[in-house]
């Protein structure tokens, strides 16, 4: 006969209680759990390592040559090269974290996230861990294609601040997806729009392809709010001979700290945009039921 | 009351569906072309609708304008960063290349993004398979939609371009009669290739939003949308001329802003060297964009054949993907 | 099993009201609904469409906020224990369409036993088991979107049952489903509360029948409000104050009348549509209403000196439909159309045998109460005597 006891607990209260060791394992385990579709989603369908890796590495060669067309710097190849490597994971942040939630009510999961005994950034987390998988490929193979294919040299003296900076950009980022994510679910259908709204300017306010410094304020202003742009000028002042182009932006450790501080007030946000959606969602009783 | 209401109600519900009696054979003969045009316009006005109600139209325009306009200045500061003004000609080239490249992505995007929402969201899909309409039709006209939006855009961006960025422009100077054809072909080139992304991503999972971007983004590279073709390699030329977007792209150009750098031509260009011209006449880019679109539509029409064949097959209509 | 003293009720809800902001008028899904369920119960709500069952059942899943009123689960407060209620509970909803279509029966189950905290191996071996207990076995490795709706069902059964939940809301569990998927999972419920009978079960149906054969015990709701709560049992004895029996016999020389003037006999009426067309029939119908059973030894014994003999006896039973017909006074199927409708054969006779019962006794007893003339016309519209003959029905219990 089927054990259909899984764990036995004298009464619904001891079942109930919880340690912190407990609640964090669990939420571990949601994070790994939410990941596993999108990495198995990857395997079982692999038109995407054509679409999401071979296609963008040639997007990122068109800008690469705009700039042999102009005789510009080597450096600037690099710039472009460095840029497409992250775009992979602001499209990834975007596409498959900002508009997430809304499309997890759409398909009906999202009422079963909330009744789970997880917090729903866990599920965000997974998203984002799951996303990771392709979009780490994509960044490698850009970067790795094009420093080998357009001869880009990369000068670094602090591996240490750089993979920092990185990894920061990355949290940063993230906090900013699961920011994006609780106010795509509130804006509903306008998600959609949005994502392709700000992908564009916000390649253009990072810097994608040239230093954001040359922005003037809009630099300034994006160095300030947007993590991408931020973490790429941090990562190109690491990665290129120091002073060999005038970037125009505050030192790289400096821009670490920028990141630090983006990457708590993300995380803050994003953990009080949660609570405020999911009380919203249980006032209104709407927010995260797929209509029917 | 309620024994009135409950012998009423039945009464106007049967009187609703009441229809022939009798089988009426005309019905499965359908109509033809009235039935292609019937479908296709409530697609296209369907399409507009999604496209359009989601907000109110002044956001709705900063959404047509915002991603031309961006990727237009991402052009703009790299020319600045390394020439400072010094390019005119090159700046006008990049700022209607990219501009209309955004039309060429809208228009890529409207077919496989119609198949996307229809299927994963709104899961009508299965609803249109079963419908006497034909499927393409409805997606060509949920595309039309899309181009529509992307038209404007583009439009908006080059108006933002001549007014505000310095691109040359003389009314009385374009030449109509390169500028129409050369659309209504590119047009159909544009659809033919959306027709080969909606058939990809009738079998692909839902998580292939991006489609439509990537492929446009790596046709970026050899249409000479944002910078003379050659710049490229001789072989990246070539296939940049087997490509009907190019041909449209230098036909607009030239009907656009007539003495424009041509994108394909030019000193030591692979179509310089294979001709013995310099640049190709407005007869000729109109001649080479319908051969090219013909062998696209042509390959893109058999492709979608086989994909939905094989939807049906493996009953891809009506599933969910998501991960 | 009885619930330990120190237990607190499964589900305790006081005062509870819910109201929908909506235009141009709030909508009122629950107004004031109180209702206790003990530990180990297995409770029904029972009413159509829109009497606020799904509406409770989100507030006490954590899903929804109560607009007033209190709701405790297992002690714990919906509004402030959220976390808690979480962790002991789970739900399975009818019509239910999540789940990623690329995965395959046994990764999405994984996925899930994740969110609830099981290691690895352990949720893997968890999922296996409960993919055999719900017979998903040759559908285990079988992508979700491949699924049939039956099939879909049970692996949302078996992922409610993951976290072993120590209450397990199920809403409208069966809807959309055919015959034999709906009683499939019937007897997945059945089965699991056999198994584990300390466990709560919530369950909301507008299927009469399905109520009836799950439910210790049912409220029956309408327009959010709680009619009547009791066993199935008690529920129809409440529209059954006589016994009431269907006789079909050779002939009856002298008439009903001659029945009707028995002891214990209340009324002897021939059945409506012999009124109609009496001489096309060889045997009589009548309806028997009896003080008591035991009424009827007498009335079979004078059955001999009339010249009658038996060819039928039928027992008719109220149905719970009945029961919200004099509730209401209205039917189900006349506030939501599919609703009511139990998908199961002979089902629609079982609930015409009762209304035919239940329409003697609720225009007799109206009239006998000196109802208004809008009573009778509202019972009249309501409770339609059966036109065609019934067949015997086994009792379901």
């Amino acid at each position: 006969m089927t054990s259909y006891v899984y764990r036995p607990s004298a009464s619904p209260s001891a079942a109930a209680d919880w340690d912190r060791g407990r609640v964090l394992r669990t939420n571990i385990r949601a994070i790994l759990g939410r990941a596993y579709p999108r990495v198995i989603g990857s395997t079982r369908e692999k038109s995407w390592i054509f679409f999401e890796i071979a296609l963008p590495f040639l997007t990122t060669s068109a800008f690469v040559f705009v700039y042999r067309s102009l005789q510009a710097p080597p450096e600037y190849i690099g710039f472009v090269v460095l840029g497409g490597a992250m775009t992979a994971f602001w499209l990834n942040v975007m596409w498959m974290m900002a508009a997430q939630l809304y499309w997890e009510k759409d398909q009906g999961n999202l009422e079963l996230y909330f009744t789970a005994p997880i917090d729903l950034m866990s599920v965000l987390l997974g998203m984002a861990v799951g996303g990771l998988f392709a979009s780490l490929i994509r960044a490698a193979v850009v970067l790795g294609v094009g420093t080998a294919v357009y001869g880009v040299v990369f000068v670094v003296d602090q591996w240490l601040l750089l993979l920092a900076v990185f990894a920061l950009t990355l949290t940063a980022l993230y906090g900013l997806g699961m920011v994006l994510a609780s106010l795509f679910l509130l804006w509903g259908r306008e998600a959609w729009n949005l994502t392709q709204l700000f992908q564009e300017p916000i390649y253009f306010v990072s810097g994608l392809n040239f230093p954001v410094g040359r922005l003037g304020f809009l630099g300034a202003l994006a160095i300030a709010t947007i993590p991408l742009a931020v973490g790429l000028d941090a990562m190109r002042q690491l990665a290129f001979p120091p002073g060999s182009l005038p970037f125009g932006t505050p030192p790289p450790d400096v821009e670490a700290l920028i990141l630090v501080v983006m990457t708590a007030v993300f995380l803050y946000a994003a953990r009080v945009m949660i609570r405020f959606l999911e009380r919203l969602a249980r006032q209104e009783g709407r927010l995260i039921a797929r209509g029917r | 009351m309620s024994g009135v209401e409950g012998s009423s109600t039945p009464g106007k519900v049967a009187a609703g569906l009441r229809g022939r009696a009798d089988f009426d054979p005309a019905r499965a003969e359908g109509h033809g072309l009235a039935d292609s045009r019937r479908a296709f316009t409530t697609s296209v006005r369907l399409g507009w609708q999604i496209e359009s109600n989601w907000t109110d139209p002044l956001l709705f325009l900063i959404f047509l304008v915002a991603r031309p306009v961006a990727s237009a200045l991402i052009l703009i500061v790299m020319l600045e960063v390394i020439s400072g003004g010094a390019n005119r000609d090159l700046r006008a080239f990049v700022i209607t290349g990219s501009a209309l490249w955004s039309f060429v992505v809208a228009g890529m995007a409207g077919l496989a993004w119609s198949v996307l929402d229809d299927r994963e969201r709104y899961r009508t899909l299965k609803y249109l398979v079963v419908s006497p309409s034909t499927l393409v039709v409805m997606l060509l006209g949920r595309g039309t939609a899309r181009v529509a939006s992307g038209a404007m855009g583009a439009m908006i961006a080059i108006g933002v371009g001549i007014v505000f960025l310095g691109v040359p422009f003389d009314v009385t100077r374009v030449d109509w009669g390169l500028l129409v054809p050369v659309m209504v072909v590119g047009l159909a080139s544009i659809v033919a290739l959306g027709l080969l992304l909606a058939a990809t991503v009738l079998q692909s999972r839902q998580d292939s939003w991006s489609y439509p971007d990537a492929v446009a983004g790596a046709l970026f590279l050899v249409v000479g949308a944002i910078f003379p073709l050659t710049v490229l390699p001789g072989a990246l030329q070539a296939v940049g001329l087997l490509v009907p977007l190019t041909w449209w792209l230098e036909g607009v150009r030239q009907a656009l802003f007539p003495g424009a750098l041509s994108s394909i031509g030019g000193a030591g260009s692979f179509y310089a060297q294979v001709t013995g011209r310099l640049t190709p006449s407005g007869g000729e880019v109109i001649i080479v964009l319908l051969a090219t679109t013909a062998i696209v539509t042509l390959a893109a029409a058999t492709i979608y054949g086989v994909s939905e064949r094989r939807a049906r097959d493996r009953g891809l209509f009506d599933r969910t993907t998501g991960s | 099993m009885p619930s330990s003293p120190v237990t607190p009720p499964a589900i305790d809800v006081r005062e509870l009201r819910r109201v929908y902001k909506a235009k141009p008028d709030d909508v009122t899904a629950l107004d004031g609904i109180d209702l206790r369920v003990e530990s180990g119960e297995f409770f029904g709500l029972l009413g159509p469409n829109g009497a606020g069952k799904t509406t409770l059942i989100k507030i006490l899943t954590t899903l929804l906020l109560p607009t007033s009123g209190a709701a405790r689960v297992f002690g714990f407060d919906v509004v402030a224990d959220t976390k808690k209620i979480r962790r002991i509970m789970n739900m399975v909803a009818g019509g239910e369409q999540s789940g990623y279509g690329l995965l395959t029966t046994r990764e999405q189950l994984w996925m899930f036993s994740q969110f609830y905290g099981m290691p690895v191996r352990d949720g893997w071996r968890r999922v296996d088991e409960l993919i055999e207990a719900v017979g998903l076995s040759e559908q285990r490795g079988q992508k979700v979107h491949t699924l049939s709706t039956g099939e879909r069902q049970k692996m949302n059964f078996a992922r409610g049952l993951l976290n072993d939940p120590w209450v397990f809301f199920l809403d409208e569990p069966t809807l959309g489903l055919d015959v034999s998927a709906a009683r499939a999972v019937r007897e997945l419920v059945v089965a699991w509360k056999a198994a584990v009978p300390g466990r709560t079960i919530l369950l909301t149906t507008h299927y009469m029948a399905e109520a009836d054969e799950l439910c210790e015990r049912l409220a029956i709701v309408d327009r959010g409000r709680i009619l009547a709560i009791g066993s199935p049992a008690e529920l129809k004895k409440r529209v059954q104050r006589e016994s009431l029996f269907r006789l079909e016999l050779t002939s009856l020389g002298r008439g009903v009348a001659a029945l009707a003037a028995l002891p214990g006999v209340v009324s002897a009426t021939l059945a409506g549509d012999q009124a109609e067309a009496p001489d096309d029939r060889q045997t009589v119908i009548v309806n028997l209403a009896l003080s008591d059973d035991s009424a009827l030894g007498g009335v079979i014994s004078a059955l001999g000196p009339l010249g009658a003999h038996i060819v039928a006896l039928q027992k008719s039973e109220p149905t719970l439909e009945d029961v919200f017909v004099e509730l209401v006074g209205r039917g189900f199927t006349q506030e939501a159309g599919d609703a009511g409708v139990f998908p199961a054969p002979g089902a629609a006779s079982e609930a015409r045998t009762g209304r035919d019962a239940i329409a003697a006794v609720h225009a007799r007893e109206t009239a006998e109460d000196g109802a208004t003339a809008d009573e009778d016309e509202r019972a009249g519209a309501t409770v339609e005597p059966a036109r065609e003959p019934v067949e015997p029905v086994a009792p379901r219990r």
